[in-house]
Order: structure tokens, then sequence, then C-alpha cells
């Protein structure tokens, strides 16, 4: 397996999906690096200066897209892609994306459409 | 409520009478009519078939009773005091149109009755102004409060409108999410399958099947509650034992706790209660409140009490759990409102679970309320009719 070298940090409270996520991308040779809550990802954000950040938005005491805002004003963090992956609708999170000006969305649920989006935004930050 | 659609009147709708007399009729016989007809205000002048002067009771009335008044105009003919320039308007104007006119009308003749004419100049009858006045001080009465009521309408129904959208966004995700970890999950087994690692196969199955069951919780309630919405629930009453179910539950939520140090206490008044009620659909809330006290309950206790008091069963659902804030309360019992935005909720379930437990108990002719000191725990408190013969199926008239 060629490693890309890309570091990709995913959040989401769900142990299932974090499993999931980290094994699928692993296999395409990112490293992953999983975190399951709201509280502490900026901090683990900039430490890792990850490539990509994978943000679910259904999660405990600060939503996704709350998340993005706080990621967003942080000039540290600011330049890091973001890309919300959630089960909602795929039009709400199509307005979340314009709302907090984040790179954009992944529905879950669609694995090959997972690698590819991930491999297209990786590619073009 | 009915809101009735109003236009403005028209005067032919409002007129009140078809009096009229020949315009050469003498004074004297025209005050004897006014004299004998107390009904009548006015009469309108018509020749042939056109009005073309009217005279009311009190131009009348003024004119006969002033000094020599009969005697200089009793043998005239009634067009010589008479009006001869009324107002006369179509039947089909419009009342807020007539009422323009008539009150711009010189100031000694605005209450004067107005002649209401065909489309062809034929005479229809006489409208007063006072019948007009009042007619549209109703219709403007009306129109406000039909615009008040639209706008309350339309208020409520947005409000509708968005805890529906809101609800089915909810629902949306709630189905979503856990058949997007079982296919991702099943992706990831299907990888380990190929490359022959079995003890990875086991792992994921694991989580596969925990995603499954909680999608069976999430549909199963999601259905109870359409049931119940739809009427469609069924209560069937018999007598139980209340202390055999809460024993029952309290052995599965000892098993939901698992490794969790909190102990499950039964602590009933005697060994035996027996009521008549659905014992499934008791069953059911009980399950409820004592996996939610589990699921926000890190240590301590949950103690299931049961006691009759008079004609009620009171069981009292304790916890050392987190607590609820006083503010989120009220919101509790509504569905997927688990505290806190659905999008930032802080427990798995279904946020159903209490509104289903609400909904249960008002069709048992019981009640919930609760008490909670955030950061301290939470008393569910439940009462239910020991006897309740609207719960007998059988005397259930309705569909």
């Amino acid at each position: 397996m060629n490693k890309t070298g890309k570091k990709i940090l995913v959040i989401d409270d769900d142990k299932k999906h974090l499993v999931a996520v980290k094994e699928i991308l692993e296999n395409e040779g990112h490293d992953v690096y999983m975190h399951d809550q709201a509280f502490g990802s900026t901090a683990l954000a900039k430490t890792l200066n990850a490539n990509l950040i994978l943000l679910d938005i259904n999660m405990p005491g600060l939503s996704g897209d709350a998340l993005a805002k706080v990621m967003r004003a942080h000039s540290d963090i600011r330049a890091i892609p973001i890309v919300f992956y959630s089960s909602n609708d795929e039009d709400s999170l199509r307005q979340l994306v314009k709302i907090h000006q984040v790179k954009g969305y992944i529905c879950k649920g669609d694995i090959f459409n997972l690698k590819e989006k991930v491999a297209h935004y990786l590619g073009s930050s | 409520m009915e809101v009735i659609e109003q236009e403005s009147p028209t005067v032919g709708s409002l007129i009140g009478s078809n009096e009229c007399i020949n315009p050469s009729v003498a004074v004297s016989k025209v005050a004897d009519r006014f004299f004998t007809s107390q009904h009548i205000d006015a009469l309108a002048l018509v020749e042939g078939h056109e009005p073309i002067a009217l005279i009311t009771r009190p131009k009348l009335l003024y004119t006969v009773f002033r000094r020599f008044g009969f005697e200089l105009f009793g043998k005239k003919s009634i067009v010589s005091i008479a009006d001869t320039e009324p107002l006369m308007l179509e039947e089909n104007e419009r009342l807020d149109v007539a009422i323009d006119m008539a009150l711009s009308r010189p100031a000694q003749n605005i209450y004067d009755e107005i002649i209401v004419t065909a489309g062809d100049g034929s005479y229809k009858g006489l409208l007063s102004v006072k019948q007009m006045v009042i007619q549209q001080s109703t219709t403007l009465a009306n129109s406000v409060i039909q615009k008040e009521l639209a706008h309350e309408r339309s208020k409520e129904l947005e409000k509708m409108n968005h805890v529906k959208s809101q609800f089915i966004a909810n629902v949306t995700h709630e189905l979503r999410s856990p058949v997007n970890a079982i296919i991702g999950l099943a992706e990831l087994m299907k990888m380990s399958c190929d490359k022959g690692y079995i003890d990875q196969v086991k792992d994921r199955l694991t989580l596969i099947m925990s995603g499954a069951t909680h999608l069976r919780a999430v549909i199963t309630n999601i259905l109870d509650l359409s049931k119940i919405e739809a009427g469609k629930m069924e209560i069937i009453a018999e007598p139980f034992d209340v202390v055999r179910i809460i024993r029952e539950v309290a052995e599965t939520t000892r098993v939901l706790l698992g490794a969790k140090p909190v102990d499950v206490l039964v602590d009933t008044a005697s060994a035996e209660l027996e009521i008549a009620s659905d014992p499934i659909k008791v069953k059911q809330i009980l399950t409820n409140l004592l996996s939610n006290a589990a699921k926000f309950t890190d240590r301590g206790r949950i103690t299931v009490s049961a006691v009759k008091l008079n004609d009620v069963l009171k069981i009292c659902v304790t916890d050392t759990g987190i607590g609820i804030k006083k503010e989120d309360i009220e919101k509790l019992f509504i569905a997927f409102n688990q505290v806190g935005d659905a999008a930032t909720k802080r427990h798995d379930g279904t946020g159903l679970g209490l509104t289903i437990t609400k909904n249960l108990l008002d069709m048992l002719g019981g009640n919930i309320i609760l008490r909670s000191e955030f950061g301290q725990g939470t008393v569910f408190e439940v009462t239910l009719p020991l006897k309740n013969n609207k719960l007998n199926p059988k005397e259930e008239g309705h569909e």
C-alpha cells in the first residue's frame, strides 16, 4: 500500500462511523486520526497540522457546523480544509457548506464516494 | 374556526322599503299616510316607473305643523314641498361608495333616505343611511376579526410546519445514520474476509449487530408513535401484578448497565400489587423510564418504588444521574427533543421514548410528572388508575 503522507482528522461521536472511516481511508494510504467529540478537536487539529478534517454534524455538546465556525475563526487552523461528513439530508449539508464557507460535504454511507471525494479534497488543498 | 368571506355589499341588498307615491297626491293625503303608517320614514315620489323626488317624515311634519302650514300646503301636490334633487343610486352600487356619497351631501340632507333605482332608472326602493352605516361598520369589524383570525391561523400553521420539518429532519438522520454505519462496517467486513482476517470479521460483526439493534429500536419507536398518533394503538386491560413486571424490567436494566457502578433497587410496599390495566403498555412505560435512567446515570443507584394510594398506583423511578435543568424539563416529552438540539444530543437513543411513554400513559388514564435537580438526579413519578372502566376495549364504542 502506497502511503500518501496526508493526515486526515475525523471528528464523529459515533464509534462505528469512526472505525469504518479510519480503516477505509487508511486503505487508501492516508494517515487517519480519530476524535469522538468537539471538545479538544481544535487543539488536535493544530498539533497534527492535518491536511483535511472530516466533520460529523450531529454531535454532543457542540454540533459539527458550530465547531466548523469555531475552527474557521481560529487563525492557526483556518487553512485546513473542512469537509462535513454526515447522515443528514444532502440539501441541508449543501446549505451548511454555504453558511460556514467550508470546503464541501460527503454523505455517509457511500464508500466509493468517500474515497473519491477525500482524494479530490486532498488534491486541491 | 370558520372564516366567512364577506365583500362590501351593494345598496340593492339593503333596501328597507319600497313605499312610493304619485307626485300629484295632495300634501294632506301624504300627511295622513305618514300618521297612519308609523313605520314609514320617507316616501319616494314616482312618476310612471321613475322616481323624481323624496319626501321624508321630518320634512313633511316640519312643513304642515308650521304656522298655517296645513292651510298653506294641504291642498297642494306633494311634489311642491318634496326634495326634487334626492340622492339616487343604482342598486348595484357598492356600500362604501354609497356611504361616501350620502355623507358628502349638504348637512340637512345627510340622514335623508336614499332612492335606489334599477339599471334602467326605474324605482326599486328606499335605503336608510342609518341602516347602511350599521351594515358597513359590521362589515369592517368582521374584516378586522377575519384578518386577525387569518393571521393567528397562519402563525399556527407556520409553527406546525416548522415542527413537522424538524421532525422529518430528525427521523431522516436517526434512520440513515445507523444504516450508513452498517453499510460501512459491512464493507470493512468484506475487506477483512478478502484478506482472511477472521478476528476482524468478529469485531465488525459485533459492531454491525449493535448498529442493527439500534436501528430496530428507532424503527419500533417511530412505528409506535405513528400508531399512537393514528389512534391505532390498542389497549387491552386485564388484572396483573405490577411488582412482577417491575422486577423483570429491573433485571433487564441491570444487564443494560453492564459494568457501570449503578445498583438497581426495587422497593415496593408489598410483594404483590394487582391492578387492572394493559400489562404490555405498563411494561413498555417502565422499560422506557428505566433505560432512560440507566443511560443518564454513571454511578449510584436507580430505585423503583410502587405503592397504592387511594384509587391510584404510584410508581417512582429515582436515579442519581446527571439530572435535568429546569428550563429543559418541559421540552422533555416532545418527540426528538433529547435535551439540547437533536444535532447536539449527548446520548444514544431515539429521543422518542419519553414522548411514547407520555402518550401511553394518557391512553391508560395515567399521568407522569418529574422532579429533577441538575447534577443530582431525577425522579419520574407515574400514576396509574387501579381500575379504569374506560380501558375495557368492549366498551370503546368508537373507532
